[in-house]
């Protein structure tokens, strides 16, 4: 039965939204700078770790790659505004477009392969891009593009005194990527896809093209990495190979998506509201005080969270909400859930 | 109790614990009158976090000389408390991991939610870069110690003020000193490779070596990147040796430098002469750990403790700064934050103000006393760069920076070609 287009749950993300969209006017948010780069900062990673969550989540192919697409929407924007002089606009739509067209070409090859051999060969992919655009001249190689102090507004996508701008811009993405793949759990093509996750041989048994679906969907989620690669360049008005084409960058998409909750539409939001702040607030904290105390407790919270709940941020509200509505807790450890 | 709500309490309690800790926990400093924050932002994790603290304990003791008084110390402000009438410097730390957007962001942070008023920084060219467009659009002063691109200050910033030698003068200082040793030492050089870690520095460095290279009439023959942290250096060795030109510019940070020398070793392979930007090579740790295999390289250095005879102030001041790293003296680096929390220091108690807009006027009308340069002084160009900055070039002979050129600067003769691997 195909899920009704608007329900409760709906509701609640949508007062949730409007709780985003007037946050910045609240004092408490728009007085601190800092509060406000760790919202812009959630909302944006919570974007791409969605764009991952449709090719890693709900169609289950694990990728590593996904940075790559990002750089190249990145690299759209940057090169628009630093080698072309321009505005970003186009570079972003070039780059949204270029990133799903390499996803096509490099992913049809790789889908072929199967479980870790398809996570493996999406590692290399990633070395390979950044290999080759650090000695890439044209896209200013090692170098990298840096950005000139140029008007800031709209048209240009680049606000020097303020970070409102900027957060509204991220949380246009997040209702984006969110937006589509909320369309994609109640439309054919996502039960295609989590038909393909489920068992690919069983949904090819039912006439479901796996290939094609898997194609589209990489080719949707890289399209949307892009996106919410050129949004990163815009924010930092910098942009090398190893800032976006790294396995670092890469494994905070699946690390995000993961401790979220992967195949869920709410897993990314959760996994960036925690990872984020621990990330940004570990480091303003502890960080001066030097010898990588920041990271050996942003280490050490990921393991306890990972041990302590295996299913996600999501097992965690799930457990919360049987507490309060009186029912048995669900059991810890093992396989994380996967709603459908 | 259920074994779920025992789960989900210890969640509420750890979360409501990191909760206070960012409500409560450490970060800016207490409060107080008379007191200026100064932010740095330098790599004390990553790659080159060793570089990094030592550049956050040299503006430290910097601090620790302008705060109090230091009759026997011979440098500007040692004989006075604070500056300006009783004001003292407190610092914010910040670690950039070496990354441009981490970079950025703790610059941000440091300006707007810990209220420093000026940062001192950040060791990587690439993090300087987008760091101190965020002091430029704020309008407050970027002091840069050690970052040698020289695009940081082609960008005509105005808040922008470099104390280090840029890689476009150490490459002409490479050419020159070629130059005299084909003509005094007959070292017969006329080919050059270029290795360079594939960075904002690195590459830029290699430019300018090149650019360097053609003016001076030698030929560049290999031109090999490499990736920054390799565990591996045997191809770009094996493309050097190939090629085998007669001297070896070399870009190579931190751990990079050490397994680039060991592989030439494996190799068997030396040119006659290998001359290194402000890199892995001038750092004393790693000189130490390579032992007899750092022998008769080259580099530009801006300070080694055999410079003593040269700059006498700096050794009370490495006293400090020693007790703050364990016994490692200064390096070429770390003397350059120090020089710029000075300069700062010395511009801000001159200018009687702190209104950034005056002090970086000041910064750029006068020329300063700096017993921690190597030229004495420091004065500013527009965009920020240090005219007076000098290098000498030295050579690694028994464990010590020997001074080889300028000639007139020298203390010991060059060894040339580099003595073989297998003669050592």
């Amino acid at each position: 039965m195909q899920r009704k287009f608007f329900n409760g749950t709906d509701a609640v993300w949508l007062a949730f939204l409007a709780a985003l969209a007037l946050a910045p006017l609240v004092p408490a948010f728009a007085a601190n700078s800092f509060r406000m780069h760790v919202m812009i900062l959630i909302l944006l990673f919570a974007g791409m770790s969605q764009a991952w969550n449709i090719i890693g989540g709900y169609c289950g192919q694990v990728s590593f790659g996904h940075s790559v697409f990002f750089g190249i929407g990145a690299y759209g924007a940057g090169m628009a505004v630093v080698t072309y002089g321009g505005t970003p606009w186009p570079g972003v739509i070039i780059g949204m477009v270029l990133a799903a067209a390499v996803a096509v070409v490099i992913s049809y090859p790789c889908f072929k392969l199967s479980g870790h051999y398809f996570a493996i060969a999406t590692f290399a992919i990633v070395e390979i891009f950044n290999r080759g655009f650090l000695v890439w001249d044209w896209v200013g190689g090692a170098l990298g593009l840096d950005y000139p102090l140029i008007e800031e507004g709209l048209a240009n996508l680049m606000w020097h005194d303020s970070k409102t701008e900027y957060y509204y811009a991220a949380l246009a993405i997040f209702i984006v990527t969110f937006g589509i793949v909320r369309w994609l759990e109640g439309h054919r093509f996502g039960y295609y896809m989590r038909a393909v996750r489920e068992g690919q041989e069983t949904a090819e048994s039912l006439g479901v093209n796996s290939t094609a679906v898997k194609l589209a969907a990489m080719s949707l989620s890289a399209a949307l990495a892009a996106l919410c690669g050129a949004f990163f360049v815009q924010y930092n008005l910098r942009v090398d190979p190893p800032m976006v084409m790294s396995l670092d960058m890469s494994m905070k998409f699946v690390l995000i998506t993961i401790l979220g909750g992967s195949g869920t539409l709410a897993g990314p939001l959760l996994g960036a509201a925690v990872l984020i702040p621990l990330q940004e607030y570990t480091r303003a904290f502890w960080g001066g005080l030097g010898g990588g105390v920041d990271l050996i407790i942003f280490g050490l919270l990921i393991i306890i969270m990972v041990v302590k709940q295996p299913a996600g941020m999501i097992g965690i509200l799930r457990s919360a909400g049987k507490f309060f509505s009186g029912k048995k807790s669900a059991e810890r450890g093992g396989e994380a859930h996967v709603s459908s | 109790m259920t074994r779920g709500f025992s789960s989900l309490s210890r969640w509420i309690v750890f979360f409501a614990v990191i909760c206070l800790l960012i409500g409560f926990g450490p970060g800016s400093a207490p409060a107080a009158e008379k007191v200026i924050k100064i932010g740095t932002l330098f790599p004390l994790t990553g790659p080159v976090a060793s570089a990094g603290q030592r550049c956050q304990a040299a503006v430290q003791t910097a601090v620790e000389i302008i705060n109090n008084r230091h009759p026997g110390i011979k440098v500007p402000l040692a004989k006075q408390a604070g500056i300006m009438n009783g004001y003292k410097i407190v610092l914010v730390h910040a670690d950039s991991q070496g990354k441009p957007d981490v970079g950025k962001a703790e610059a941000e942070r440091l300006f707007n939610q810990e209220g420093v008023w000026a940062i001192i920084g950040s060791y990587n060219s690439s993090v300087s870069k987008p760091a101190s467009l965020v002091a430029e659009r704020m309008k407050r002063i970027f002091m840069c110690g050690a970052s040698s691109s020289a695009a940081l200050t082609k960008r005509n910033l105005n808040f922008f003020f470099r104390l280090a030698p840029t890689d476009e003068t150490e490459s002409i200082e490479f050419v020159d000193a070629l130059q005299w040793m084909n003509k005094k030492k007959n070292a017969r050089i006329k080919t050059i490779g270029v290795i360079y870690e594939n960075t904002e520095f690195g590459k830029h460095a290699a430019e300018e070596a090149k650019k360097a290279a053609a003016h001076g009439g030698f030929r560049v023959v290999a031109d090999v990147p490499f990736s920054p942290g390799a565990t591996n250096l045997n191809s770009e060795v094996q493309t050097l040796k190939k090629s085998n030109p007669d001297a070896v510019f070399g870009a190579v940070l931190g751990a990079d430098y050490s397994l680039w020398v060991r592989t030439m070793k494996q190799s068997n392979w030396l040119p006659k002469a290998a001359l290194n930007y402000c890199s892995g090579y001038q750092d004393p740790v790693i000189m130490k750990q390579l032992g007899g295999d750092a022998e008769y390289f080259m580099g530009a250095t801006a300070y080694s403790p055999q410079f003593a005879g040269l700059m006498p102030a700096v050794a009370q001041v490495e006293k400090i700064f020693k007790t703050k790293t364990g016994g490692v003296p200064f390096d070429g680096d770390s003397i350059q934050e120090a020089v710029a929390m000075l300069v700062l220091a010395q511009a801000i108690d001159k200018a009687g103000s702190l209104d950034p807009d005056k002090v970086a006027k000041t910064l750029h009308a006068n020329t300063w006393e700096s017993p921690l340069s190597l030229g004495g002084k420091v004065a500013f160009q527009k965009g920020g760069q240090n005219k007076l900055a000098k290098s000498i070039l030295t050579q690694i002979q028994k464990n010590e920076y020997k001074r080889i050129y300028p000639e007139k600067m020298s203390d010991s003769t060059i060894v040339l070609p580099m003595r073989p691997w297998a003669k050592r």
